[in-house]
Parts: C-alpha cells; structure tokens; sequence
C-alpha cells in the first residue's frame, strides 16, 4: 500500500514537474519588461495652443501610451513631450509606459486580456501596423483626422502601410538605411610614408567611395573583400517579411492584381534567389547573420569589428560609438545600393490608436502631437532619426553642416525621406506565407534545391492558403 | 452511526489545492480546449474540431521536432554516466576538494542563457573554436558552426549535457555518500579491483538515483528550448534542424500567433511526457519492491 502511495505521490511530482519549470532547461522568453510608468499632470496655460489641432478631446481622459525600446535612453524627452502635450490638452492624462524585448507579446497579451494601450507605438518596417490592423485591433484613421492635420505628413509616409485602402498609423520617426564601413578592412589601415604617400594595409584596399551603387554588386564586393581579407560579408535577409525583400530588392511582382493567386516564382523571383544562392555557394556570406531571426546578431558581428559593411540606420551607430569607440573612428558612411524597384525602402515607425479605447480622440491627439512636426524636430535634435513632417526639415539644424559621422545624411535626408513608400501589396496570411517562402529560401541556400523549384513549391503551397 | 466529516484536513489541503488548480489544472484544461480552436491570442478562439491534430499529422516541421525531441534523450544516459564517474572522482577526502566540486556547479547556477551566448560567442565564425582549429593548422577557414544544420542538434545536446553535469553530480555524490565503507571493504575483500568495486557496490547503490535523475533529466531534455533559441538566432537551426517540440510549440504560439496549434502540440507533448512518467514510475515501483 505504502508503496503505490509513494507511486502516486511521485506521478503527480513527475506531472507537476512537467508542467513546470524543469531543472536544467526552461523556456523564459516571455518576460515583461516595463520600464517606465509616468503620469504627467501640467497646469494647463490659457489661450488656444497651435499644437492643439485635434477636435473634441475627451475632458479627463485617462490614456496609456507604450513605447518600443526608448527608455531610458529618451525618458526626458518623452517626459517633456507629454507635459507639452497636457498644456495643449489640458485635462488628459497620460500613463506612458516603454516596452522592449518583449514588447509583442506584452501587446498580444494585453490585447488579449483586454487592457490594451488606446496609443500603441508599432514597426511600420516590420509589418506591426498591418498585421494588427487586419484583425481589427487598430482604429482607423483616414475619417477621423482632419485633413488639415493629414497634410501635415509625406504622403507616401501617410498611405505607407494601408490595409484595405485605409491607414491606421501616423507615421512617427524615420530612419534612412546607410551601408556603415568598417574601413579597417574594407580599405585597410592607412600607412603615411616620408614623403606623404598614404598606402593602405591589411584590407580589402578599396574605396568607400565606389561601393556599389546596385544590389547587384554585392557578390563581387563579398568575393573581392574575402579573397583580400578573409572576411564574410555581414547580409542579412529580412526573415520575417521576406516577401517585402523581394519586392524592394528584386522588384518581384509578388501575388496576382487580383489576390488569387501567389507569383512570386516569376523569372525575377528567381534571379533575386539566386544572387544569394550563388553567395552562399561561393563561401562569402557569413551565413549565422544571413537567416538570423534577430538584427542584433547582424549588429554585433559588425560592432565586434569582424564585418566590412553592415547596413543600418544612422541612429544605431551610437550603438557602435557606445559598445566598440575604438572602431568608431574607422567607420566610414556609404549610400544604400538600390534594389531594382528603386525604391529605398518603406517607413521606419507609427502610433497607431487601439480600436476599442475609452477615449478616441484623446488617443489620436497624443499620436497626432508626437508625429508633430515640432515634436519630431525635438527629438531629431537628440538623436540621428528623421521627422515624417516636411516642415520639420525647414528648421536650421537640418541644413547645417553634418559633423558627426551619424549625421552624415542629414541635409539630404528630406529628399530621401520624401520617396519612401509602401510597395508591398497586402499579403493574405502573411505570416503563414513567410514562413513558406523561408522555407523554401532555405532549401534554395542550404540543401541544394533549385531556386525555381524552391519557388514553385513555395507558392503551390502559400496558393493552398487562399480561398 | 456514520463517520463525522473532518474539516480540518480539507482545509489544511486549501491553498495547494488552489495554487494546483489555478496553476496546473486550469491551465492544463484550457489548452484542451484551445487544441481545438483556431485561436491567435489577440483576438477570441473559434472552434475548428479536430483541425489542429489533422494539420499536425501532415505537417512535416512536427514529425522533424518530434524526432529531435526524442534524439535529444541521448542527453539523458551521457549525463547519468558521465555524472556518475564525476561523482566517483570527486568522492575523495583531498585537499580542495570542495572548491573543484563547486566548479562543476558553476554552469548550473550561470543561467542557460548566459551559457548559451558564451557558448555563441565560443562558436562563432571568428570565435574561440575556430581559433584554436586554425591555430593547431586543423581547418583551413572558420567553419560556421551554428549555420551547419547538422552540428545544430549535436551543440545544443553538448550544452545541455554540460550545464547539467555539476547539478546531477551533486545527486550522485549524495548517494556515493550514504553507501556504507563496509561495502567497498567486503568487495575488496572478495577480490575486486577499483572498477570492479565501483560497478558491483557504487552503481547498485546509486539505483534510486539513477532513477531520479532519468526521469527528470528526460522531462528536461523533452522540454529543451533556451540552448535551442539563443544557439540558433530565435530561428530554430537551418532547415529546422534545431526544432525541438517546445521550440516548435513557442514558434507556433508566439511567433506565427497560431495558439490553437501551439495547443494541440502541447497536448501531443503531455501525453509523451505522461507516458515517460508512468513507464519510469512502473521501473521506481518495482525496483522499490523487489528491494522490499
């Protein structure tokens, strides 16, 4: 008897262990990390604030506002944003809270327990906005803002992420994607001899100024820089919205005008494939950082200074200054080589408004004032991010002479920004089809699988996902 | 004259029962429920049936998680005899001895993930390994260790069985310990060597902590996902090649946002993981009367 007690007792203590956290190995990825909670409260100053430019604000809304990995570093800023905020609004309080590593799940959480944040900050460049916004948790903007206010934006930042025709986002800050070098072995170290000759050693002895101008240079770049130095290129492929790469990088019609049907295994498709195929073929790229699911590892291999280029923002070389200063003074700027589509690239972040908040136009007031072009001029001045308000650029700072090597792209930044654009079409299961198209990407890369088949396959099966 | 209810036991029993039910039982109902539901955490479930396990069934990435899942058990015997020649090793009356037995401890107390991305960097292109092959002249160009798909299994079951070794050590040094002198003493008497001593006296004397250590070791190995998610980027391995069941189980729930399919794969991972308990109680059962 005493033993099947000790038998039962022993199978629950096996269940409970199973359920769980187990002894050596536990999955502890979802961790909330909340770093700030800030309710500001400003006397209100009398008289109309040109800042207040949304009507019937709710009196004494109370309203949350999340925020994807800004604190600390931008707690004063946002801080000083929200008391300006409650002087053109007064009566509105704003509980701000910043969410990093987790912050999806922290939102899909919070969605699901219903206590969402009515003022959400979402990755445009990631797909956030839409993915959100399909499953209705997002609130429409386009009838609900005034067109004065609308204008206020680039218009290809206002429509760049619509679903169904309709936007959900105010386009907040931008960043424009540079190739960042290391020229310690992308040119070499410099050598002045008695007569003032430079000559460099130990890189790839080429010029910054001749990077490619075109993806398509990209392989001989990666051959020439590994045959001289040793060194693979740090490329990464967008493995969570791969079919965007496509259309950007390869102008690759991805699915029928009519949305029945996949086409992304066109001759165009293929030809996109095949460059990194060949790449991965020709030993060049470090392949680690080409299918990471985490940009950070990208990153840190070109921060560890054991990459000749990375592309990035100009904003995340304060991460290089900051985690390697002695590679900072050999860093060296060099335009984005273009895709065959031309277009540089799609919005970087938005503020969107949760469809089911208490207090709507509250919620869009506080969206619409840190997309403001004032707003955004602020924060500009603090750290290397580009306003999606053209009126912002008129201001001084933007025409003054760069210094500082992350600033190296200000004074064109207007141009550039201007260009950006959505031109992706909507994707029907989106995340179902990247997860196909990834699949077959691999098999293309890494078990010797055609690119053509790999495709063929890919859509045959992404078809299966469309009505 | 019937039998008075005591109270007292029940309510002695409360706040287990309750932490039990909100912590286990429900939860363990409501992923029932959820296997059957088409449900994408943010928005409410919708009830698809069998869908899920239909799906399941013909999805190659699962039978592919599935079988690593059950390749990962090798971990379970290499870290049992492993731990146990540790444990001999290390039960000896020497000088320093306790500071050497702390130093295997160390990998349990640093973190799996902490591990893990010394083990990345360790691993890298330009990292140690590397190095060092380069140096003794043993490969001609770094090889990507992590990108290979057929080293991504193999690395992850190395760190798990070197994370674990100074934790299940410390088990059998226990048992070492509560195995009487008199034991050894008879066996060399009886004309046993070292070896001999240890096979014939240590090891029939560590039965119930063998049997402890299997078990939990194969709950855990079953249940692998840090090593898997820092090692291969939060991507799985090329080609899936990483993908254990509770990998595949988080990819599903937390990144593809598909619940109801995390759900039925949690329920696939239950009934394997009841199985392994029952057939490791049945051997504690009857191990424990045969000693009887």
């Amino acid at each position: 008897m005493r033993t099947k007690i000790f038998a039962m007792l022993a199978l629950l203590g096996i269940l409970l262990t199973a359920c769980g956290p187990a002894a050596v190995a536990t999955p502890q990825v979802v961790t909330q990390q909340v770093i700030q909670t800030q309710i500001v409260e400003v006397t209100p100053t009398p008289g109309p604030n040109p800042e207040a430019v949304i009507p019937n604000v709710e009196p004494n809304a109370t309203i949350t506002f999340w925020t994807y990995y800004l604190s600390p570093t931008f707690d004063d800023y946002i801080k000083s944003t929200i008391a300006r905020f409650n002087q053109a609004y007064p009566g509105v309080t704003v509980k701000w809270e910043d969410h990093q590593a987790t912050f999806q799940q922290d939102l899909n959480n919070a969605f699901a327990a219903g206590n969402a944040p009515d003022v959400i900050n979402l990755s445009v460049g990631e797909g956030w906005v839409s993915d959100y916004a399909t499953q209705g948790l997002l609130l429409p903007l386009d009838d609900k803002v005034p067109q004065s206010v609308k204008d206020m934006y680039f218009p290809g930042l206002w429509k760049e992420q619509l679903v169904k025709g309709v936007n959900y986002q105010f386009p907040w800050y931008q960043s424009i994607p540079v190739e960042l070098i290391n020229t310690q072995i992308y040119t070499g170290t410099p050598q002045t001899d008695a007569s003032g000759n430079v000559t460099y050693t130990g890189g790839a002895g080429l010029k910054v100024e001749d990077f490619p101008k075109t993806i398509d240079g990209l392989p001989a770049l990666c051959q020439t820089i590994k045959d001289k130095t040793g060194t693979l290129c740090d490329i990464r492929l967008s493995v969570n919205d791969l079919l965007s790469q496509m259309v950007y990088e390869g102008n690759v019609k991805v699915i029928s005008d009519d949305g029945k049907q996949f086409t992304f295994n066109s001759p165009d498709a293929v030809k996109w494939l095949q460059m990194y195929v060949d790449m991965v073929k020709a030993g060049t790229v470090d392949k680690t950082a080409l299918l990471t699911d985490q940009d950070r590892v990208a990153l840190d291999l070109f921060e560890s200074g054991k990459a000749a280029f990375f592309q990035t923002a100009p904003n995340l070389i304060r991460d290089v200054r900051a985690n390697n200063p002695g590679l900072y003074g050999y860093l060296a700027v060099a335009p984005l080589p273009l895709g065959k589509s031309g277009v540089i690239a799609k919005g970087s972040m938005g503020i969107s408004v949760n469809a089911k908040t208490k207090y709507p136009n509250a919620s869009i007031a506080l969206a619409q004032f840190f997309t403001n072009p004032k707003s955004m001029l602020e924060f500009a001045k603090i750290v290397s991010i580009y306003p999606s308000t053209p009126a912002s650029y008129d201001d001084p700072f933007f025409s003054a002479k760069p210094v500082a090597i992350e600033d190296s792209a200000k004074p064109l930044a207007k141009g550039i920004v201007a260009t950006y654009a959505d031109i992706v079409p909507t994707i029907p299961h989106k995340t179902d089809v990247n997860t196909i198209v990834l699949n077959a990407i691999q098999q293309a890369l890494f078990n010797g699988v055609d690119p053509q088949t790999a495709l063929n396959d890919a859509v045959t099966k992404a078809n299966a996902l469309l009505p | 004259m019937g039998k008075k209810f005591m109270f007292t036991p029940y309510l002695f029993l409360t706040p287990a029962l309750l932490v039990i039910g909100v912590f286990v039982l429900y939860p363990i109902v409501a992923v029932i429920y959820y296997s059957f539901t088409d449900y994408s955490i943010v928005t409410p479930p919708i009830w698809t049936g069998l869908k899920n396990y239909q799906q399941l069934i013909h999805d190659t990435v699962f039978w592919q998680a599935l079988a690593h899942s059950f390749i990962y058990l090798l971990v379970t015997p290499v870290l049992i005899f492993l731990c146990i020649i540790l444990a001999i090793i290390v039960n000896r009356k020497l000088p320093g001895i306790n500071a050497f037995r702390a130093l295997y401890y160390i990998p349990v107390i640093s973190g799996s993930i902490a591990v893990g991305i010394s083990w990345k960097l360790m691993l890298d292109t330009n990292g140690l390994l590397n190095g060092l092959l380069l140096s003794l002249g043993w490969i001609k160009e770094p090889i990507q260790w992590l990108a290979e798909p057929a080293y991504t299994l193999p690395i992850a079951m190395l760190l798990t069985t070197w994370m674990g070794l100074g934790y299940y050590m410390m088990i059998f040094l226990a048992g070492l310990q509560n195995i009487s002198e008199d034991l050894y003493d008879a066996a060399v008497i009886d004309g046993c060597n070292a070896w001999q001593k240890h096979w014939h006296v240590s090891v029939p004397g560590l039965r119930p902590q063998i049997t402890f250590v299997a078990v939990i070791s194969s709950l855990a190995a079953l249940e692998v996902f840090n090593e898997i998610y820092i090692l291969t980027g939060g991507l799985g391995g090329i080609l899936n090649s990483g993908v254990t069941m509770v990998f595949y189980l988080w990819q599903q729930a937390f990144k593809y946002h598909h619940a109801g399919m995390a759900s039925a794969i949690a329920m696939v991972l239950l009934i394997i993981t009841l199985a392994f308990s029952i057939a490791n109680i049945r051997l504690l059962e009857s191990g424990t009367e045969t000693e009887s």
